[in-house]
């Protein structure tokens, strides 16, 4: 298929997209990947190596800015509960997936690790928009629920490392490697910033940039991932991307604009809507398992901790979105996974971003009034995460 | 005489509801009552990819709604009422219902028809619905 009719498809699909996403409120990257779904199955649309490429780099800035929305003050904060609630969110799926992938649906051993490892994920993002409209973001539970998040995230990263890790001596090079980037990028970031910044050429974007790809690099020779580096270096800088706003917004205008798209795009494209219909059945178990899982691990926990909202806690740490479908993605370009395993994983994951969400914002809401709020301030930039929390803008 | 204490205005920008807020604003110039007001984010993304994702889109309406709100303080001010406003994110319905509540608002006034997103829409005309829903008296401009 011809480079530039390909560009020219893949740019008005996510020209249509964003238009999609504002009109409708909807993620930008539910609606790129529904369209991925109509270009592949309907368009005849097939990706080319250079969208293999953007589409990697994509998953690996996901990766980044997941690492860097971490709050290592919140989680200090609720280290407990959160190291319990986010510890059991991730295993608790992520084992009663893989065995029921590997000893009932016949997966073979790594398909079922992809399998586990794609739905273990919470979605921090899917569960930060759901607090910020009902006003929970800096109420205990809320606080809770995103340090869950955050220590879900970084198992999901530990383990999709592990699984794409092949011992030998140049791994020892990736580590020893990504340690040294990790220790380094922060003292380095800072007079980058000082000398470099604010500049239409943007050097510290390129920066960051360059350190990404150093980090593939590394990994690629060293025969694993740089999925978990990636997610510690967002974690170490941080503190500077929140203290730099904005770098923080052209870091994000760039990725949504140019980056990201390719990755949903490619994901939506590679689910087959036969395989899905063919394979409908596993998709529902599977889906309950994670739900399941959720439930079976979480609840008892989130009840301990958040007695009045356990179920509402539950329901959230049961979203997935992103790390799913990267996992999914990693997992299909490995050769770990084929299409038929991609499109029920794929679609169970946007199904557990939309369904568990649905039924805790409709049925399980926390009363407000009871939860105890810490702060109500106008456009006050609340934590680490920028959240900008429900506004009292009293003018008088 | 009847007459209203605590006036709550729904604002979103539209042109029905400056046309909601001149009425508001005369009916509490008139019962000498209380005007508030409130904005409701309702075009978050839903289901987000990226904790950005929400966080841009969520500086984005409000500065939208910075803009929209200093304009109609300004104009209830040359009016000589004071107005009280108020922005929060969710569904235009429910937050509006919540507030009325909380705040034990007498009179609710709407325009017509709002900037109501297709997500907002799938839940039925948001004057309409907040009609049937407002533990209060409702006044919907036109």
């Amino acid at each position: 298929m011809d480079n530039t009719y390909v560009a020219l498809i893949m740019g008005l699909l996510i020209l249509v997209a964003s238009f999609i996403s504002v009109e409708a409120a909807i993620s930008v990257a539910i609606i790129e990947i529904a369209m991925g779904v109509i270009g592949g199955n309907f368009l005849g649309l097939q990706s080319t190596p250079w969208i293999d490429f953007l589409a990697g780099f994509g998953g690996i800035l996901l990766t980044f800015l997941a690492g860097a929305e971490t709050d290592p003050q919140l989680m200090k904060e609720k280290f407990k509960e959160s190291f319990l609630i986010g510890g059991i969110s991730f295993l608790a799926p992520f084992l009663l997936t893989f065995a029921y992938c590997y000893w009932v649906a016949g997966w073979s051993f790594k398909a079922a690790e992809i399998a586990g490892t794609a739905l273990s994920t919470t979605s921090l993002a899917v569960v930060y928009a759901v607090l910020v409209e009902t006003g929970l973001t800096e109420t205990k539970i809320g606080k809770i629920i995103m340090a869950s998040c955050f220590v879900t995230d970084f198992g999901t990263a530990l383990l999709l490392s592990l699984l794409f890790a092949e011992e030998n001596w140049l791994t020892l090079v990736f580590v020893f490697g990504s340690v040294v980037i990790i220790f380094l990028s922060p003292k380095v970031m800072s007079p980058i910033l000082k000398r470099y910044g604010n500049r239409v050429i943007e050097p510290e974007i390129k920066f960051l940039f360059f350190l990404l790809f150093l980090f593939m690099y590394l990994g690629k020779i060293g025969a694993s991932h740089a999925v978990l580096p990636v997610f510690i270096l967002g974690l170490v800088l941080s503190n500077a991307l929140r203290s730099n706003r904005d770098l923080q917004r052209k870091l994000r205008v760039i990725a949504f604009a140019m980056i990201t798209p390719f990755f949903f795009i490619k994901g939506g494209m590679n689910v087959s809507l036969k395989e899905v219909y063919a394979n409908f059945g596993i998709l529902l178990v599977l889906f309950g398992v994670k739900m399941g899982a959720k439930v079976i691990g979480v609840y008892p926990i989130a009840k301990k901790y958040i007695p009045k909202s356990a179920t509402y806690a539950t329901l959230l740490m049961s979203t997935g979105l992103t790390f799913g479908t990267i996992s999914s993605l990693y997992g299909l370009s490995a050769g770990f996974i084929n299409a038929s395993q991609f499109s029920v994983l794929v679609t169970v994951v946007i199904l557990t971003a939309i369904v568990p969400t649905f039924i805790a914002q409709r049925w399980f809401q926390p009363n407000l009034v009871e939860e105890s709020r810490v702060s109500v301030d106008p456009v006050k930039e609340l934590s680490a995460l920028n959240v900008i929390e429900q506004r009292e803008g009293e003018n008088v | 005489m009847f007459r209203f204490n605590k006036i709550l205005v729904a604002i979103d920008g539209s042109e029905g509801a400056k046309k909601a807020l001149r009425v508001a604003v005369e009916l509490a110039k008139r019962f000498d009552a209380e005007i508030h007001s409130i904005s409701v984010e309702e075009d978050l993304p839903h289901y987000a990819a990226t904790v950005g994702e929400v966080v841009e889109a969520k500086h984005e309406r409000n500065a939208y709604f910075d803009k929209v709100n200093q304009e109609s303080v300004e104009f209830a001010a040359k009016e000589g009422v004071t107005l009280r406003t108020k922005v929060v994110a969710g569904h235009e319905v429910e937050k509006t219902v919540n507030y009325i509540n909380e705040r034990k608002f007498d009179l609710l006034v709407i325009g017509f028809m709002g900037h109501s997103k297709v997500f907002g829409r799938i839940w039925g005309s948001t004057s309409q619905t907040l009609t049937r829903l407002a533990p209060c008296t409702v006044m919907v401009v036109k």
